[in-house]
């Protein structure tokens, strides 16, 4: 009778023990794939956002790895900020922004020119919204309205960028939603407007460097 | 139900129609709703699913005769959770880009009713063989359905197939209907689905 009862909890402890193990042992071999597939995930996303001559479909990871390391910097100076420079001259800015999104975490990068108002790109390399409702942000579709070709401009009052309903006038800092996505759009509103106005602080409003 | 002597061609065709886990056993609704939205991603969860299902029914199998009857349970769940997470990491290592679409689905594989009903009603009681394919048509038969739901879905939702445009549909002449890539779409394409099946299913077993 003692051995009964006693041998379910060393069968288990046993099972238990074998399965971690073994996913441990999985988990610390593949790690290093994972983690250079973060990180490309969010050099593609800085690269993407910026006016950089580079087609991240196709290139491979190694390569992609090495144009972001020549041409991006990250100073103390831009507030956090990614920067593209050249002779000197700064580009444009890639802006990290993350918050609240309908599910979990929404992780993304927003580009903007030298004149700290043009937006040139947006870019998400972590977010779990509901496919084919609010995961539709990182489609062309949502994201291209933010290219520099659109014009989009971060207004200057404290409602810097707003997400509107698709067929509504469209001012400067308008960019239309995902129909269907209202929470999702809400929250990255806020999001992106809550970092933005955090940057802006920071970096301060003297100078053009 | 499984015969005495076991023949592969009745569980093959068990799984994929006779007892349908979607229309019969009316297991796994949860994914078949959240899954089926754009067919890609419904294809990978299938696979995930059918192989978990497969993989955990043989192993269950294999150590049913060492394993107390009283905590059965907790092994079952312990082993679906290793296969399911080994696939996961999997994804994250070697397909990152499908990871990021299925977000928490493929965790959620662990929480689907048609992997443990499988080892509970087929793998506790069955050599390993048998349970493998067991396991591998219920999931079949599980992705055959959500396929055919994803479809509908896809085009009549976002007017596409796997991402690509569908001729018609992905015009301005058809009226994108956005209550089908919602999870409310996905009840009434699922209802019809069962209501056809189970309708059509007497002409086919007299065919057999």
């Amino acid at each position: 009778m003692k051995k009964k009862s006693f041998f379910p909890v060393l069968y288990m402890f046993v099972i238990t023990a074998v399965c971690s193990a073994a996913l441990i042992a999985l988990s610390n071999i593949t790690r290093p794939r994972v983690e250079a597939n973060q990180r490309l995930e969010f050099e593609k996303a800085v690269l993407s956002v910026l006016p950089i001559d580079i087609d991240l479909e196709k290139t491979p990871g190694l390569e992609i790895h090495k144009t972001f390391i020549e041409k991006i910097s990250n100073p103390d100076s831009a507030g956090g900020a990614y920067i593209l420079t050249k002779d000197n001259q700064i580009l444009a800015y890639a802006i990290p922004v993350a918050g609240k999104g309908f599910w979990a975490p929404i992780k993304g990068i927003i580009g903007i020119s030298a004149d700290r108002r043009t937006l040139t790109g947006i870019s998400f390399y972590e977010q779990s919204e509901t496919p084919g409702l609010g995961a539709e942000i990182s489609k062309p579709q949502f994201s291209d309205q933010f290219k520099i070709k659109n014009n989009r401009v971060l207004a200057e009052t404290d409602k810097p960028l707003r997400i509107v309903r698709p067929g509504t006038e469209l001012e400067k800092n308008y960019i239309y939603a995902v129909t269907g996505a209202t929470q999702t759009s809400t929250r990255l509103e806020k999001l992106i407007n809550d970092d933005i106005l955090k940057w802006q602080a920071s970096i301060g409003s003297g100078g053009n460097k | 139900m499984p015969a005495e002597n076991i023949k592969y061609r009745d569980i093959v065709s068990d799984g994929l129609w006779g007892n349908n886990p979607i229309f019969r056993q009316i297991l796994g609704i949860c994914s078949a709703l959240a899954v089926t939205n754009l067919v890609l991603n419904t294809l990978v969860m299938c696979i995930a699913l059918a192989l978990t299902t497969a993989l955990s029914s043989m192993t269950i199998s294999m150590l049913r005769k060492w394993t107390p009857r009283n905590i059965r349970m907790m092994v079952q769940t312990l082993l679906i959770a290793f296969y399911v997470i080994i696939f996961d990491l999997a994804l994250k290592a070697y397909w990152p880009e499908m990871s990021k679409n299925l977000g928490p689905y493929v965790g959620l594989i662990i929480t689907n009713c048609i992997v443990m009903g499988r080892c509970e009603a087929y793998g506790n009681t069955n050599p390993a063989i048998p349970s493998f394919i067991d396991g591998l048509f219920n999931g079949l038969g599980y992705s055959f359905m959500l396929l055919i739901i994803s479809v509908i879905r896809e085009i009549l939702g976002m007017g596409s197939i796997l991402g690509i445009p569908v001729p018609y549909f992905s015009s301005t002449m058809w009226d994108k209907w956005i209550i089908m890539v919602m999870p409310p779409g996905a009840f009434f394409v699922l209802a019809i689905m069962i209501w056809i099946c189970r309708s059509i299913k007497p002409a086919a077993k007299e065919a057999k």
